[in-house]
């Protein structure tokens, strides 16, 4: 085993019992605070797969997170009281009661139009399956579509980025079924074999925390095996990787999957520790600032984009205690990624591969400094 | 049915208006600019502000906001874009980050509001730019009311975009543009400075970005985030018309628009983005390459 391997593997156990160990410090509602980080992280991480690893920039990577977390929001939705509290005797989301005209029946099935698409959410496991199958189906057609056709670069991006930007628009619009922009809130807890994850309790954080620490050990396990090797070398040369024989979209679209279904599960873990899903979730920023989180912690490296990701957050938790500073920290932003982009394109993650890197060999006497391998342009 | 068609060929000539500077850059430079729609945004305020402090009409904003806009554009070229080169994602992502400095710059009055001092038509609101008399009200046409203003903004647009067609296809300078648009490493080898033909390319779409504006602050309301949605509009069209193609940007603007008016019409302003959307995808991928694209590169 290599040093630098030790040194990675350092790493991820360091940052794994970093985030077991945190709940010693903090009290629950700064922990509330950082499992949405580790939400954020598992997002780094899913853009870190297709961008660094697959060389796919995908611009919709909220579409997927979206979809998990509507899926279950939906049943936490019908989990909750508040509709038995607006004077119906069945579970009905408050909004369809509120919108209802007179005389509607105060039931699922038909209380407005749209409204039976709720019924199969009556059950919390409906809404956990869906909110990871349905990432995951929508990941593999799309892939289908994109990748068997050969469409590659920048236009992956924009087809990602129309889909989500459709996507949303479709959920703002089906305002009886989803209200619209205020999204779902009032949600209730969820519920897996008796433990009641409530969102500022230490089980919802380690459930996050598990959840991240999973993701990334079985991403980096992934990208390791044989077929993560073949998709570094389609990142590197699709052509040369077809001729050798390979199925090149199959391996895009595997990846694509994968990195949906962690969006997927990123979703829902968001929903249970912030308890509302909203619209926002598809809108270009966030899906655009996901890939940001990515590039600051190393778009390459999935344990730097997920540190990445956690790190601008905290920071700007921090920030915009101070009421003024809400706005600036806004611009901060932008300049760090500006700055980011020109100087230090492999991001922190890059930067601390090239420190190790500098330790481990450092150039005997009379002997000349190895050369770094070239970092192959990623797209 | 001319009316609602007539509504179509306005909101296209928006569109084309952002979209050609961005066919322009992302044709010539291979640069994603995504401050392209704050260009926009501050093409409107530049409206807003002359309008508050030197009292001038909307008709004196569009060079204003021209020159504006355009040297804005040089100094991000200079600064940024010039150094990413051939690094087309990261063009995207560094020029995002300029994005968000600009919205906050115009939110935050350029840091002033920290010491307590507004500009009047700054800041976080909505502002609003009034629209002279003469090109107030309809006129009817062949049966149909047509808007004074929007026929404006299609006669603004139709000048600039022929302006752009002679200064691409009838100058020298536009050749060398179309050069570097079909092979820049060729071009550059045949001796065209391909560092200051892009600069100035730039300088020239973010212009037309500016102009866009103006014409937008005279129907819509002016706020810090605008430019986003535009530029993603913009950005759809360049890909459905087929990159580095001045024809396919305008027939694709020109589709985009008519159909998210007729669209409108049946149903709703969201539902008709949504199909926009939707018929871009398909474009993509039925026609990676865009519906009016020539080979080359």
């Amino acid at each position: 085993m290599s040093i630098e391997r030790k040194f990675q593997i350092a790493a991820y156990v360091i940052f794994i019992s970093l985030i077991f160990a945190a709940p010693v410090i903090g009290d629950e509602f700064w922990l509330n605070r950082i499992s949405k980080y580790l939400v954020y992280g598992m997002l780094g991480v899913a853009i870190a797969l297709t961008w660094g690893y697959a060389g796919i920039l995908n611009l919709g990577q909220g579409l997927f997170f979206g979809v998990g977390a509507y899926m279950l929001a939906m049943s936490l939705k019908l989990s909750s009281l508040t509709s038995l509290q607006q004077g119906s005797d069945k579970p009905v989301p408050d909004f369809m009661l509120w919108n209802a005209e007179p005389g509607a029946p105060t039931e699922l099935c038909c209380i407005n139009k749209g409204s039976f698409l709720w019924l199969p959410f009556q059950s919390q496991s409906v809404g956990l399956v869906l909110g990871l199958v349905l990432p995951v189906v929508i990941a593999g057609a799309l892939g289908m579509l994109v990748f068997r056709k050969r469409i590659s670069g920048v236009f992956v991006s924009i087809i990602t980025l129309a889909l989500v930007l459709l996507v949303r628009l479709v959920m703002v619009d089906a305002q009886p079924v989803t209200n619209g922009f205020n999204g779902l809130t009032d949600l209730g807890w969820l519920t897996i074999g008796g433990i009641e994850f409530d969102p500022y309790s230490r089980a919802t954080y380690y459930l996050c925390a598990a959840c991240l620490s999973l993701t990334l050990i079985g991403a980096r396990l992934i990208v390791e095996t044989r077929a993560g090797m073949i998709l570094q070398a389609i990142r590197d040369d699709h052509v040369r990787a077809r001729y050798l024989g390979f199925d090149v979209s199959l391996y895009q679209v595997f990846f694509f999957v994968i990195s949906a279904g962690i969006a997927g599960v990123a979703g829902m873990l968001y929903v249970v520790v912030a308890e509302f899903a909203s619209p926002t979730f598809m809108d270009l920023s966030f899906s655009v600032t996901m890939v940001v989180w990515a590039a600051v912690g190393g778009r390459s490296s999935l344990l730097g984009a997920c540190i990445g990701a956690i790190l601008i957050n905290i920071i700007e938790a921090e920030v915009s205690e101070t009421e003024a500073l809400v706005e600036a920290w806004k611009a901060i932003i932008g300049l760090i990624f500006v700055l980011v982009v020109l100087f230090m394109p492999r991001g922190l993650g890059g930067a601390a591969h090239d420190v190790v890197r500098w330790f481990v060999r450092k150039p005997k006497p009379g002997q000349p400094f190895p050369a770094l391998p070239q970092q192959s342009e990623v797209l | 049915m001319l009316d609602i068609l007539f509504i179509g060929l306005s909101l296209g000539s928006i569109l084309l208006l952002v979209a050609l500077g961005l066919a322009i850059t992302y044709g010539a430079m291979g640069v994603i600019n995504m401050a392209h729609g704050e260009m926009v945004m501050i093409g409107a305020y530049v409206a807003v502000l002359s309008g508050i402090w030197l009292k001038t009409s909307l008709l004196l904003a569009i060079p204003l906001a021209f020159v504006v806009t355009a040297l804005l554009g040089l100094m991000i070229e200079r600064v940024v874009v010039r150094r990413l080169y051939g690094r087309l994602l990261d063009t995207l992502l560094a020029t995002w980050g300029i994005a968000i400095l600009l919205q906050q710059a115009v939110r935050l009055e350029f840091g002033l509001s920290f010491f307590g001092i507004h500009i009047q038509g700054l800041g976080v609101g909505l502002q609003n730019v009034a629209v002279p008399s003469y090109l107030q009200g309809t006129f009817r046409l062949a049966g149909a009311d047509i808007n004074a203003y929007r026929t404006f903004t299609i006669a603004v647009t139709a000048a600039l975009t022929l302006a752009t067609w002679f200064i691409l296809y009838r100058t020298a300078a536009g050749m060398q543009v179309r050069a570097i648009i079909r092979n820049p490493k060729m071009a550059a080898a045949c001796g065209i400075d391909v560092k200051r033909v892009n600069a100035v390319t730039f300088a020239f779409g973010s212009g037309l970005a500016g102009v866009a504006g103006v014409m937008m602050s005279g129907f819509k309301t002016v706020f810090p985030d605008m430019g986003t949605t535009m530029v993603v509009d913009g950005f759809m069209v360049v890909v459905t018309g087929g990159v580095g193609s001045l024809f396919g940007t305008i027939l694709s603007s020109g589709l985009l628009g008519e159909i998210n008016a007729l669209v409108a019409i049946g149903t709703n302003d969201i539902l008709a983005r949504a199909v926009v959307f939707g018929v871009v995808i398909l474009v993509i991928l039925v026609k990676p390459s865009g519906l009016f694209s020539f080979k080359g590169r």
